[in-house]
């Protein structure tokens, strides 16, 4: 049969060109790996330093443990239950078969968005704390099915008198079920136990639902890395874990060719000691460290700042983030997470508050509180500084190229000029994009006029077909890139991408904007609260403080630290905005039960075409 | 151990507790859900009533769902026109030899983590991405094509990508049970290819071609990663905006959106098995 002598050279061609497409993307991906060069798809050189980048990214290591730890647990438990389940389906008498079949297909059949939506609500409904226990439930309730089916398809090819057999021969069932039946299904256990391990440690979906303070998998981390900009140091992460899967792949099919030989059993022993061991090193080798569970804006806290903390107290410290205060908000309401110290901004603040899901800070402990700018303390939205301490200030403006955009960029009404279509940027944030077209139509950007927040949907949808993304991590990348041109944007970020591009300028438009002033604050539910108030103290410190600001290029109202900043935040942007710019510009405030309002209105203009 | 149905019982209840308790109660947590009310702030009132359907039905949610259902219809039809042509060829003109590293080959991606084979595709197609600067460099365009990114395209062509194993798989399997003699038979009585094509290996492939197309347009149809990373938070599909509801604070409206998604999806399985039973009994 395999003289066939007329294969089309068309099919030839297809086939290549198949093989091409599932493979040069992972290619590419691994060559540039290498590239001495961060932004461009150029190569500009061999280097390793992308990889000793990824080596040494602390909280990389540390997610890839939590994702090791996870899929082993996962697909020892998973693995029993799917395997004793298909062997009583198996075993069992028909008429109930079916039905066993139905219920183990769902979990494959549900959308894993919708199996997520529900397990949290689920945990929230019932009070558990989302966490390590909640993620590795979510694990084994989708993962037993796979287990189930491969395990039910090899028993039904088992011939039933080898088991027969052994029994004639005066074997009791226990001996025949470990001595015949349990070493025929080994090959099918084996091949479940790998896929399991695999899907869990791939997971996103599931995750980052369940995912609670400190349990940040490879998946979550890598996700979020996406998220906040392209660097090569991601392509050097997945280049290692793609090299990782094809030597094990590799391994699994030479046993699958060849029989299990003692070298394969020896090197498959060693490789799974290897991670087990550095799954539960952590926890065996280091005397228990406490953990302190920050939950912040990505690109808001410089890491050299929180290795000094881990240094100068024992403590670790794990940094989670959110782009969005409504996603801050909804991550506190889904569930009981136990994170230690979260930055809201101002309205944010007072929704916590009226939600109590803040616990008041002792101030009594925060002897640097005296560094700070009296005008960002007593603020309306927590008048007593009871709940909050400022941690940042800043505005909301417009980040452009100039030179891709040779106009003059100084209204909101530049983010609907036709001429950028396609390389416009908004914030992927309700309230700043309503922001902007109440500013726009010359309104309040806290209106609560149901006919004024219709104008400014309307003015949203006629921007929707301009608008390239909705993004609150990654703009200044865009910009950097080209991607964008023009782009809603937070001061910070763009005044930092100016050091790398100084065709990148930053302005308040003439209509006004958003002032916004971040905090720290400790959640009700925090586990540590007596290490949130120490690490307080420690951001408040001047010298802290000026290398924190020196790096994430936000503001902060520290008065002491302010000599020590680098030039360009001594010419800050933020302290030349014209007066009456600044008079037009408003804090946002919580608008109350009119924040449904705002969210059905949002929910229009991202689902508009 | 043909044991008891005591036995029985006592090996199938660990599991069946565990897919109850985590998996069977969030999804009839969710469909209660659905029926009531969010409150301001979030959390759920329970008052219930219909008016999450009610919404769920206004034709901004019906084009969500229209415009889910395209790209995984368009993804699926592309899965199934590139990996056909690739899975006759390993199931019937590949050397033996080859044949086995040829499928592995095929299905190796699917161990990889989709995560990372949805971000190479951001690489790819970035403005300043591989795709446009190797289109430059060869003088195909003089300035790079923006749409390539966070566009319907995107989406598509790393949906195909992720799910093309899931395709191919069912394919080949679906084509090695096709006995050869079948065609030869057919064309020693005069058939040319084509008809050999169309009247024997086509309809004997059916089975397959339709699991395939179950297992592609189910997670296609439901994705979130692919439209999330590729598509900008800008292009809404199903998956998106239930996620965008958890966001939202408005947990009720998110469990009906779910509801319905898993209707819509077992409403096309049930066409899909009806559509698989009457081939066979033709």
């Amino acid at each position: 049969m395999s003289a066939h002598p007329r294969t089309s050279p068309a099919l030839v061609v297809w086939m290549g060109a198949t093989y091409l497409f599932l493979y040069a993307p992972v290619f590419v991906l691994a060559v540039f790996s290498f590239n001495d060069s961060r932004l461009l798809a150029v190569w500009r050189g061999f280097t390793w330093a992308w990889y000793e980048a990824a080596l040494s990214n602390h909280p990389m290591l540390e997610a890839l443990r939590t994702s090791l730890l996870v899929a082993a647990l996962t697909t020892l438990i998973a693995t029993m239950l799917g395997t004793s389940a298909a062997l009583a389906v198996q075993r069992g008498h028909g008429r109930l078969r079916s039905l066993w079949d139905a219920l183990f297909l769902l979990p494959i059949l549900v959308p894993e968005i919708v199996v997520g939506f529900a397990s949290v609500a689920f945990f929230g409904w019932i009070g558990l704390r989302l966490g390590l226990l909640t993620v590795l439930i979510a694990h084994v309730a989708f993962s037993v099915s796979y287990v189930f089916f491969v395990v039910r398809a090899r028993l039904a090819t088992l011939d039933p008198r080898l088991e027969e057999a052994a029994m004639d021969l005066g074997a009791d069932p226990w001996r025949v079920f470990w001595k015949v039946t349990v070493p025929l299904l080994v090959p099918a256990i084996a091949a479940s136990a790998l896929l399991v391990f695999t899907l869990s440690l791939d997971d996103y979906v599931i995750t980052s639902f369940v995912a609670g303070a400190g349990t940040t998998t490879l998946p979550l981390r890598i996700y979020s890395m996406i998220k906040t900009g392209i660097t090569p140091e991601v392509n050097a992460i997945s280049t290692l874990l793609l090299l990782a899967t094809l030597a094990l792949m590799a391994l699994a099919f030479r046993i699958e060719q060849r029989g299990m030989t003692r070298t394969h059993l020896v090197l498959a022993g060693l490789i799974l000691l290897g991670l087990v061991g550095f799954a539960f090193g952590d926890i065996a080798m280091r005397r228990p460290r406490a953990t302190l569970n920050v939950l912040i804006w990505s690109n808001y806290i410089s890491p050299r700042v929180v290795r000094a903390f881990e240094e100068k107290t024992g403590v670790s410290v794990n940094i989670e983030t959110y782009d969005s205060n409504e996603a801050l908000l909804a991550k506190l309401q889904a569930g009981v997470v136990a994170y230690d110290l979260i930055v809201p901004s101002d309205y944010m603040v007072r929704i916590l508050i009226r939600e109590d899901l803040l616990q008041p800070l002792d101030l009594t402990r925060l002897p640097n509180l005296q560094h700070l700018d009296p005008s960002a303390l007593r603020l309306p939205f927590d008048p007593t500084n009871t709940y909050s301490l400022p941690y940042t200030r800043g505005v909301t403006g417009i980040g452009y190229r100039t030179d891709k955009i040779a106009s003059p960029i100084g209204s909101w009404a530049d983010l609907w000029d036709t001429r950028w279509r396609g390389r416009i940027v908004m914030l992927d944030d309700m309230r700043e994009v309503f922001g902007a077209a109440l500013k726009l139509l010359g309104y309040s950007l806290n209106s609560t006029d149901p006919e004024q927040l219709r104008q400014a949907r309307d003015l949203l949808l006629r921007q929707k077909p301009l608008v390239r993304a909705y993004d609150s991590a990654n703009f200044d990348q865009l910009l950097l890139s080209g991607e964008a041109w023009i782009a809603q944007a937070w001061d910070g970020q763009i005044i930092k991408a100016r050091r790398e591009n100084p065709h990148i300028e930053f302005v308040v438009p003439r209509e006004g904007t958003t002032l916004v002033v971040d905090n720290l604050c400790i959640p009700r539910s925090a586990e540590h609260p007596d290490l949130a108030h120490d690490f307080i103290n420690f951001l408040l410190d001047p010298a802290v403080a000026a290398e924190n600001m020196n790096d994430i290029m936000y503001l902060m109202p520290n008065r002491s630290a302010w000599p020590r900043l680098r030039p360009e935040l001594q010419r800050h942007p933020i302290f030349s905005i014209p007066p009456e710019r600044l008079r037009r510009s408003e804090y946002l405030q919580d608008l109350g039960p009119t924040t449904v309002l705002y969210d059905r209105y949002w929910t229009e203009v991202k689902l508009a075409r | 151990m043909r044991g008891t149905s005591a036995n029985r019982w006592l090996l199938l209840a660990p599991s069946l507790l565990w897919m109850l308790l985590f998996f069977f109660l969030p999804l009839g947590l969710i469909v209660v859900m659905s029926f009531a009310e969010r409150g301001p702030y979030g959390g759920v009132r329970w008052t219930f009533g219909l008016w999450n359907y009610r919404q769920a039905m206004d034709p901004l949610y019906l084009w969500v769902y229209g415009r889910s259902f395209a790209l995984a219809a368009v993804t699926t039809a592309l899965c199934l026109g590139i990996s056909y042509p690739v899975a006759y060829y390993i199931a019937l003109r590949a050397d033996p030899k080859w044949k086995n590293l040829l499928l592995v080959l095929s299905i190796l991606p699917f161990w990889t983590s989709f995560l990372l084979r949805t971000y190479a595709w951001i690489f790819m197609l970035r403005v300043e991405g591989f795709v446009n600067t190797m289109l430059l460099a060869l003088g195909v365009i003089e300035r790079p094509i923006s749409w390539l990114l966070y566009s319907d395209f995107a989406i598509v062509i790393g949906q195909v990508y992720g799910e093309l194993p899931f395709m191919i798989l069912p394919l080949y399997v679906a084509l090695e049970r096709v006995d050869v003699r079948l065609m030869e038979a057919a064309m020693d009585l005069g058939a040319n290819r084509r008809q050999v094509f169309w009247r024997i290996v086509l309809p004997l492939t059916r089975p397959g071609i339709i699991t395939g197309i179950v297992l592609v347009f189910i997670p296609s149809f439901g994705a979130f990663i692919t439209p999330d990373l590729l598509g900008g938070a800008k292009s809404a599909v199903i998956g998106t905006v239930i996620q965008n509801q958890f966001v939202q604070r408005n947990q009720p409206m998110g469990s009906a959106l779910s509801v319905l998604l898993i209707l819509v999806m077992f409403a096309l399985l049930l066409i899909a098995s009806r559509v698989t039973r009457q081939r066979g009994r033709r």
